[in-house]
């Protein structure tokens, strides 16, 4: 089944709304489900409308301002430079949360596809592609990543790309698994002895199945694309100061953390934090609902 | 063989009872187990009593979901959160182990009773060999015999179920074993401390037929060369033909007919067994027509009706009035009394089938 | 029956043969891609041009792409993993000297996540109090989703800022304390077999919290993993059927529970080494631990990349040839898969 199926407990009449209010209910009344909501639903605000409302300048140098503890102008302090931390913080939401689901997007789809064609095709091409795959697999994928930015220079775009090369294997072997699976099911044979094309038996007889599947997926590498970009711009190959990256913010401020103006470092790592930890916990959740075989990235 | 009830407490809850007869390996009074569910309460076990006596083979039979394994269960103390046993006695051997406390139970099991599963797939430590599964059940309760001699245990058990190579087998683990041969595994571990009385939960149902007939084979030889009790669960009524001594019918947690083997098939008491009979497909018989099965579906445990169980379905008492509003009492037939059915119909149906 | 082992072993053994060939290619790509020139890299921008070519003459760079990936490989095959463009010195040293800070480091952070995983596995699944449970499962949500260098950071704020219960970011010993001799290269080991309990207590103080910091995420994950598989394990028959010989409630979740669920995730241990590699680069830089992860991340910042290339191409053969052991010890300990076909 394509579609995730709520289970709507609320009695015949209180039925209001459709699918939409069935699936507010059902967040609600799953604890941690509801605190991953509202954890996400708190950073996506802040990154779509918070440098709408919070004027602050991100990048405004204000060295007179350096280093002020959290306070009614500055909500998370200063930094170093007398930079508003809560305007960068709401920035370096917009960051991270876009750039992990454009990472996740495109692994997903480049992923996807060489799965698709791995199991359609079989044969040769399949064991190229599968070698390939263990070839990235080789690395641990931060590792990976490294090796990309560092090869193509550092930066927002070669750490995303690298994160992207890193996540592709993932999807690439679930889709393959369930081509692989699917294929063998009778009623694709069926369609296939009465004649379809390629391409209609996976639009219309594979594709939706591992639809649901490759959802689950992606919310588990959904937060681990985010860690992995934070970490990279940590260590200075991904997103370079003065841009507002998490990873790059906390590298800033570990020279102040322990000389008393922890701010500069903690909210960064705690907007981190929530993002992945409320992505994780959504994976976990769409993996009861959509897959009852749930298993984990390594295929 | 059919026994005899008379002077034996049939099965009223909670009234102060003699003491269990002798000769008697089991007797239980008023058993009840319940598991708390999301829809509420579910009766498992109801109220049920029955005796074993020594060395007899008993069957449990019924559908799926009747609380069959519940009961094999709840007598061994094995019953998990979220069911529990809110009530009864069990007597074993003279004595109460319903009142047992956890490490009294563990001394009880493997020892005077033991349990034969249903699943031999599933029944075995995957990462452990049969032997020292064996020798496990062995070494806990004839400490004394060693290491050497329970392993010369193990080696005669396994020879004595009849698994070949017995001594190199041993050393095998559950995969290298046919389902077959792991029941047979089950039943040299369930018999390793000479229990008093055997519980076997549908030990043959995953089983082929050839199989099956080999293993029940097997387990009447074993069971009476040491005088064994054996309580036998099953939904197929063709082993209990062969095999057993008493049958008990269960419906809906509690038994709705007990009689002598004889007597159950002959002439069946109760309109649930009866239906139980017709709905077997016999070849000797041949009819055409669709196979006669039994309308409807089993009661949920968690919404009992008020009046008989078995109301909904029963050819006999659907719609009558006392059927759908008074739970029939266990009723005594047969002269001198040898069926005992939950029946409001039974004495008639029992005097209708002295006719046949 | 135990044909199926060779066959096994000879066919994972050749699969990680083709990932590292892989690997080896794409580290290579990618080191080629390196903008700028090496040589001018390595020589300096003062140096003249002549010697620059020179030098990229003598460092292979005008050869064709497969001598040059021959010839990369072959020095990497025989130690050479060239020189590091700050300090000249040859990449093998630097990584040689940094190597056993962090084993020590990875080890005990490995220590930390096994044993507390097994702890509140057993203590989640044990009594099945679902408050336990619950707040096992939150721990590790927690512990998959920090970022492991900022947690070190917020560990040192805490305990060692703000508590003083254990030393700031100063590397693996006190200043004062005198360095063990080096047997093994791990203080803590070297100090106890040579009777140094001072020192053998200072190292030990110093690795708690980075241990614990690089750990969290190996942790969480072994939590999950372990749970999950005693879950399952626990309604299996067998185990009913364990009861039932009379056998107590914590012997047989100890004796028979415990070990099925191991076994599976055994497989995890493969990746719970990628998750120690790349942590301790993040890690280490936070307490300045002087170990292979902080040289690779003053590489970065100092675009020394030689010392990064090498790095990167022995974390992937390291991690290949982890799985790859673990997969056939997999195959050893568990009866199951050595057995091509059952015997009735």
């Amino acid at each position: 089944m394509s579609e995730a199926t709520f289970v709507d407990r609320s009695p015949e009449r209180l039925r209001i709304g459709g699918r939409l209010a069935a699936a507010a209910r059902y967040v609600v009344r799953d604890r941690e489900l509801l605190i991953a909501t509202i954890l996400l639903g708190i950073l996506v605000l802040l990154a779509l409308f918070g440098p709408l409302v919070w004027t602050e300048n991100p990048n405004g140098i204000d060295v007179g301002a350096a280093l002020q503890s959290p306070s009614l102008a500055h909500p998370m302090g200063t930094d170093g430079n007398g930079r508003d931390i809560f305007a960068r913080f709401n920035e370096g939401a917009r960051i991270s949360l876009a750039v992990g689901a454009l990472v996740v997007l495109a692994s997903a789809l480049v992923g996807g596809t060489i799965g698709l064609v791995a199991g359609l095709w079989r044969g040769l091409t399949d064991s190229l592609l599968m070698r390939a795959l263990d070839a990235i697999l080789a690395f641990p994928p931060l590792i990976l990543a490294m090796a990309v930015t560092v090869g193509l220079g550092v930066g927002l775009k070669t750490a995303a790309l690298g994160t992207m090369l890193a996540c592709v294997p993932y999807f690439a072997r679930l889709l393959r698994s369930d081509v692989l699976r699917l294929r063998a099911l009778p009623y694709v044979e069926a369609a296939v002895a009465l004649g379809a094309t390629r391409k209609r038996i996976v639009l219309r007889h594979i594709f939706p199945h591992t639809a649901s599947t490759m959802l689950i997926q992606s919310a588990a590498v959904f937060g681990y694309a985010i860690l992995t970009l934070a970490a990279l711009g940590f260590v200075g190959l991904g997103a370079q100061i003065p841009t507002p990256e998490w990873g790059a913010m906390i590298t800033d401020g570990l020279q102040y953390a322990l000389t008393g103006q922890w701010w500069v470092a903690l909210f960064p790592g705690l907007g981190l934090l929530a993002a992945v930890v409320a992505a994780n916990i959504y994976a976990d959740r769409a993996r009861d609902i959509l897959d009852p075989r749930g298993e984990f990235a390594r295929v | 063989m059919t026994s005899g009830l008379a002077g034996r407490g049939v099965g009223v809850a909670g009234a102060s009872t003699p003491p269990p007869a002798v000769d008697d390996v089991l007797d239980v009074r008023g058993l009840r187990t319940e598991f708390v569910g999301k829809e509420g309460t579910v009766s498992a076990v109801r109220n049920v009593s029955f005796t074993v006596r020594r060395a007899e083979k008993v069957a449990v039979v019924g559908e799926s979901g009747c609380g069959k394994s519940a009961l094999a269960l709840s007598i061994l103390g094995l019953i998990e959160p979220p069911g529990r046993v809110v009530g009864g006695e069990i007597w074993l051997n003279g004595r109460d182990i319903s009142r047992f406390s956890e490490r009294e139970l563990r001394a009880v099991r493997g020892n005077e009773i033991s349990l034969v599963f249903q699943d031999p797939m599933s029944a075995l430590d995957p990462v452990k060999t049969i032997g020292a599964q064996i020798v496990e059940a062995i070494q806990r309760h004839q400490p004394n015999l060693g290491r050497r001699g329970a392993q010369g245990l193990a080696l005669s058990l396994l020879r004595e179920v009849e698994v070949p190579n017995a001594e190199r087998r041993l050393n095998d683990y559950p995969h290298q074993y046919s389902g077959g041969m792991r029941q047979r595994v089950m039943i040299a571990i369930a018999l390793a401390n000479e229990p008093d009385l055997l519980i076997a939960d549908e030990p043959t149902t995953a089983l082929d037929v050839t199989t099956q007939a080999q293993v029940l084979d097997l387990l009447e030889k074993l069971v009476s060369d040491r005088g064994a009790a054996v309580v036998l669960i099953t939904h197929n009524l063709g082993i209990v033909a062969e095999f057993c001594d008493r049958v008990q019918v269960m419906y809906a947690g509690r038994f709705v007919e007990r009689a002598g083997v004889e007597d159950v098939f002959r002439r069946p008491t109760h309109p649930y067994t009866e239906a139980l009979l017709r709905s077997v497909p016999r070849p000797d018989r041949l009819e055409l027509g669709p196979l006669p099965s039994i309308p409807g579906s089993p009661p949920n445990l968690a919404h009992l009706p008020a009046g008989c169980t078995f109301e909904p379905r029963c050819p006999l008492g659907h719609g009558r009035e006392i059927c759908a509003t008074v739970p029939p009492p266990p009723i005594q037939v047969g002269n001198p009394a040898r069926v005992v059915a939950e029946c409001h119909f039974a004495r008639e149906r029992w005097e209708a089938g002295e006719a046949s | 029956m135990r044909h199926g082992m060779p066959r096994l072993i000879a066919g994972r053994t050749l699969s990680s043969l083709s990932a590292i060939f892989g690997a080896s290619l794409i580290s290579f790509i990618f080191l080629r891609l390196v903008p700028g020139n090496p040589a001018r890299l390595f020589l300096g921008q003062f140096a003249s041009q002549d010697a620059v070519d020179k030098l990229v003459e003598q460092m292979g760079l005008k050869d064709p792409i497969y001598v040059q990936y021959y010839k990369y490989m072959w020095g990497f095959l025989r130690g050479d993993w060239g020189f590091s463009y700050t300090t000249g010195q040859p990449v093998t040293t630097q990584l040689g000297h940094r190597l056993p800070a962090t084993i020590e480091l990875g080890l005990y952070a490995f220590l930390f996540a096994f044993v507390g995983a097994v702890a509140l596995a057993v203590i989640a699944t044990y009594r099945r109090r679902p408050v336990v449970d619950g707040s096992v499962r939150a721990m590790s949500f927690f512990g998959l989703g920090t970022p492991p260098f900022w947690f070190g950071l917020v560990l040192l704020v805490v305990f060692s800022e703000r508590l003083h219960l254990f030393p700031g970011p100063d590397g693996r010993l006190s200043i004062d304390s005198t360095q063990p001799p080096s047997i093994t290269g791990l203080y803590t080991v070297d100090a106890l077999v040579t009777g140094n309990f001072a020192t053998f207590a200072d190292a030990l103080w110093h690795i708690v919290l980075p241990a614990i910091a690089l750990g969290l995420a190996p942790l969480a994950f072994l939590v999950r993993l372990l749970r999950a598989n005693l879950l399952d394990v626990s309604r299996e028959p067998f185990i009913v059927v364990v009861r039932s010989k009379g056998i107590g409630r914590f012997s047989a979740f100890a004796r028979h529970a415990l070990p099925n669920a191991f076994l599976p995730t055994l497989t995890a241990a493969g990746l719970i080494l990628g998750q120690l590699l790349a942590g301790s680069v993040l890690v280490e830089k936070v307490f300045n631990w002087p170990g292979a992860g902080a040289l690779v991340t003053d590489g970065i910042l100092r675009q020394d990349y030689a010392v990064v290339q090498a790095f990167i191409l022995l974390s992937a053969v390291v991690y290949v040839v982890v799985n790859l052991v673990v997969d056939i010890l997999y195959g050893v300990i568990d009866p199951r898969v050595r057995v091509v076909t059952a015997v009735a």
